[in-house]
């Protein structure tokens, strides 16, 4: 066969049904360490050691379609992240639970799924809020701080070059979970694609601006726990949201 | 499976390259927990420790299969409990000095000073010095001599331990050959030493040593003295021996020559069906399948065409066990066949057919490195590659028909051209060739016969598109060129490396007569290639210059931007020592460092190979008729495989004695 006819075949294949399963992770341990890439192609050598049907993506290099809400940073632990994995048939979501889990790297558990529509919105776009844990000595009063200042300008790279940027818009506010621990801290802050806001540019304002000694900044361990869809303060956990099918 | 913290802080983890490199935590690893549980409340364990080490970063050393291998084999027993460990990048090295961390096995991030063995596994001569590197870390005495009672053993194996003399100072003992046996029975004796321990009468390191001796296959460097005599007309005539490196038995008790080891029959071999998977990507992704061991051709430069011999095939029926075992349990979504020739494997339609089904509707898709272009093969790569049309490969290796009779490596012109022809009609418009230059016997009509072969592979591209009207893509032809390096056990091992200015004008040469905007010339870099002649063919005149490189900071020296040749050469002639010692013809009367090793292949087989090389001829596959190297005399595989009548000679008595080194 020709290329030209191959690739033509390729692009006529119909539209496959997904039956999606919308579930949330933790990961913790050495995975942390991962970058989101690596991270995406353990969930799926996990699926196809469980022997999920998965469904994969037409074309010329066939991906299982999976979509995580929002990448994780390397070094960011998570208790509560968010994936879509799309199969090829219907399955009980707690199956799938059972399933993957006993496949998956130490580090990395599936906590809860629920199936749901082939989903009009991507898992991605519906992300609004996150909210964070940073662990280090002295850190609450550090982040209180912050939360003081009108402007809190850092240095990010962009696309290679240094970019200015005030981050203090994108911090909302510390959560109400937060006790009076002075070592922890929790908050929310913007995330996803239209607003966000990394944590590490958030500990490198607290050594700017707030007096964190760059060390404890480096070693302080941040935990995301939540993502969520909505404006804040009114926000849904991503699990929660009602999904809109796509027909 | 319990995680055992990291002896770092996050900040240092955050500050390298790739922490996710040096936490561990792999689906499939293995721990022994009972012995872990052991240690937490004895402090002592009856397991024996072994750290697999590879010498080279993670990325690297987790797409290696003899680490899958052994690892499988120690762990399988139910008295070794192995990790592994790998050098850790400059950034991370750094850390590790500074903050005196000792080097840490991946599993329990033991420092690798608390472990019973070492086991290094040594695929490339450049990777030496990295070796030294680990010890160093790990909190190990570098030299053997040093090592005392309660130091791990350091041992070694893999292509370059046939050659172990540059490095024997450090190791105490080197594996020849096929380790799923051999690295057992070893590790067994390391038991009884280390229960001796435990009792009125310990065992001492020495004894170790001897007992070690023993066991077919192992060599022990501190039990041989050696010695060196100069090419000296004068001291000859007085009666000294000629020139060579003799290395010898230090008594009656030690063996005189170490046969390596092979496994006779791999169907029954234990194979790793559950390799330890990377979180992280690793340089070869994939699966691997080994399809069968050795290879038939015998091109005269290549160290694994004689080291490995002789050949022996899985079937079919064992292999896509294998594969289907193996997809299930590494979620792996490609499979690679391993092997030095695929095309070679006896079976090779039935073993593409059957994995084939076997991944069928999986999204497993295969890959088939080391393919010989024929109509069968496109058929197959059609399949395969489902959509993508990669390149397409070729390792000519030399310009010319008469240089490619010299090394013996049996492609014919035809046989390319016909293919390729196959392949242009078939869509194809990659092509990358592959050559040496340096070869013995090279002249320039063999380096411009490169640049005339890319050529008229591009005059028959553009012919192709006007006899056919097809609308052509954009043709893309790579010219790469390696350095001919002579190997220890190849018919080559005697002959001389090109000086760096006579292969620099080669080179040259070439690229002035490869001008064309479709073709590219890719070159490897020079300087590597004569440090590395100096490491495969020296001897242990160079621990002291090793020593003092690594000290003075050279190691991974297979990097090429860490690699400084010149700083090598000021070491080595420090030690009045220099290049031309190694890169020089070696003479066929002398004796070679290696001489008291033996692989199965005799010398004199080689050096008859030599021979012929010079008078160009070549030398028929193994397939199709028996040379006589020696390797029948394991009474296996390919030497004891029906040949068709008309093939005459087959392996018998005759070539069972001369295997008999």
């Amino acid at each position: 066969m020709l290329q030209s006819e191959r690739e033509k075949m390729m692009t006529m294949q119909s539209h496959q049904t997904a039956y999606v399963q919308r579930c949330s992770f933790a990961r913790s341990g050495a995975t942390v360490f991962l970058g989101h890439l690596d991270l995406m192609t353990c969930f799926e050598r996990a699926c196809r050691r469980a022997d999920l049907p998965i469904l994969y993506s037409q074309g010329y290099n066939p991906r299982p379609m999976m979509v995580f809400a929002l990448p994780l940073g390397v070094g960011i632990e998570t208790r509560c992240d968010y994936l879509d994995v799309s199969l090829n048939c219907p399955y009980d979501a707690d199956a799938f639970v059972k399933e993957l889990n006993a496949f998956l790297p130490e580090g990395l558990r599936i906590l809860k799924s629920k199936a749901i529509p082939e989903p009009k919105d991507s898992i991605m776009s519906i992300v609004t809020t996150a909210s964070y844990r940073f662990e280090a000595k002295g850190i609450r009063s550090a982040m209180e701080k912050a939360l003081s200042e009108e402007t809190l300008i850092v240095t990010k790279m962009a696309k290679g070059k240094e970019k200015q940027t005030d981050i203090r818009p994108l911090l909302i506010s510390l959560s109400q979970a937060s006790n009076g621990d002075p070592d922890s801290v929790e908050f929310y802050a913007f995330a996803g694609s239209e607003r966000n806001v990394r944590p590490d540019l958030i500990l490198s304002s607290l050594v700017k601006y707030c007096g964190m000694d760059p060390e404890s900044s480096e070693n302080t361990r941040v935990i995301r726990t939540g993502l969520f869809a909505g404006e804040y303060p009114r926000i849904t956990p991503i699990d929660e949201v009602e999904v809109r099918p796509l027909q | 499976m319990k995680q055992y913290p990291v002896p770092l802080s996050k900040s240092d983890l955050m500050s390298v390259e790739s922490p996710a490199r040096y936490v561990g935590g792999e689906f499939n690893a293995v721990i022994k927990e009972d012995m872990m549980e052991e240690l937490e409340k004895t402090g002592k364990t009856s397991y024996v420790r072994f750290a697999f080490c590879f010498p080279d970063i993670y990325e690297i050393g987790m797409s290696n299969l003899a680490l899958q291998i052994l690892y499988h084999v120690l762990n399988e027993s139910d008295f070794v409990a192995c990790e592994r460990a790998f050098s850790p990048w400059l950034d991370m090295d750094k850390i590790l000095r500074e903050k005196n961390i000792p080097l840490y096995s991946q599993e329990t991030k033991t420092p690798l000073c608390d472990f019973d063995i070492l086991g290094f596994t040594l695929g490339y001569e450049m990777c030496y010095t990295n070796v030294l590197q680990m010890m160093d870390l790990g909190k190990i005495p570098l030299l053997a001599k040093d090592r005392g009672e309660d130091d791990p053993v350091i041992c070694c194996g893999g292509p370059c331990a046939y050659n172990i003399e540059p490095m024997a100072d450090f190791f105490d003992i080197a594996m020849m050959g096929e380790g799923e046996e051999m690295i057992l029975e070893l590790s067994e004796k390391v038991r009884e030493y280390k229960l001796s321990k435990n009792t009125d009468h310990p065992m001492t390191r020495a004894e170790l040593l001897r007992n070690c001796d023993a066991i077919e296959g192992i060599y022990v460097p501190s039990l041989y003295d050696v010695s060196y005599f100069p090419d000296d007309a004068s001291a000859k005539a007085a009666g000294a021996p000629a020139r060579g490196a003799y290395v010898v038995p230090s008594d009656d008790g030690v063996k005189k020559v170490i046969k390596k080891r092979i496994i006779k029959d791999l169907d029954t071999c234990t194979y790793p069906t559950s390799p330890v998977v990377s979180n992280l990507r690793v340089v070869h992704d994939r699966g691997y399948l080994e399809v069968f061991r050795g290879c038939i051709r015998g091109c005269r430069f290549c160290q694994a065409g004689f080291i490995y011999r002789p050949v022996r095939e899985k079937s079919v029926e064992v292999l896509c066990e294998q594969g289907r075992q193996l997809e299930k349990n590494t979620g792996f979504d490609e499979m690679g066949l391993l092997s030095l020739a695929t095309s070679d494997y006896t079976q090779f339609p039935e073993l593409a057919e059957n994995l084939l089904s076997t991944f069928e509707g999986h999204h497993t898709s295969l890959s088939l490195p080391s393919l010989r272009l024929d109509s069968f093969s496109l058929d197959l790569m059609e399949k395969v590659q489902s959509t993508r049309k990669s390149g397409l490969t070729f390792a000519p290796e030399a310009g010319t028909q008469r240089l490619r009779d010299v090394i013996n490596k049996n492609i014919k012109e035809e046989d390319i051209f016909s293919a390729l022809r196959l392949a242009f009609m078939g869509g194809w418009s990659t092509v990358k060739l592959y050559f040496m230059l340096g070869l013995p016997t090279e002249t320039d009509e063999d380096v411009l016969g490169i640049a005339d072969l890319a050529k008229r592979i591009e005059k028959l591209y553009f012919d192709i598109g006007r006899e056919t009207g097809q609308k052509m893509r954009r043709l893309d032809i790579t010219v790469s060129t390696s350095l001919f390096i002579p190997k220890p056990f190849t018919p080559f091992q005697w002959e001389p490396q090109n000086s760096k200015e006579e292969l620099i004008r080669k080179q040259r040469l070439l690229k002035d007569n490869l001008r064309s905007r479709n073709i590219h010339y890719a070159w490897h870099d020079f300087d590597s290639s004569v440090w590395e002649v100096v490491l495969a063919r020296g001897d242990r005149r160079l621990a002291p210059v090793l020593l003092e490189g690594y000290r003075s900071g050279r190691f991974f020296d297979a990097w090429d931007d860490h690699f400084k040749l010149e700083k090598w050469v000021e070491i080595l002639e420090k030690h009045g020592l220099t290049i031309e010692d190694f890169a020089r013809e070696f003479s066929e009367e002398e004796t070679l460092p290696w001489d008291h090793i033996s692989v199965g292949v005799n010398k004199k087989f080689l050096l008859s190979e030599r021979h012929k090389a010079h008078a160009e001829t070549t030398t028929p596959s193994c397939r199709e008729h028996c040379s006589g190297c020696g390797a029948a005399a394991w009474g296996v595989g390919e030497c004891f495989a029906k040949r068709n009548a008309a093939s005459g000679v087959s392996a018998d008595g005759t070539a069972m004695k001369e295997g008999d080194a």
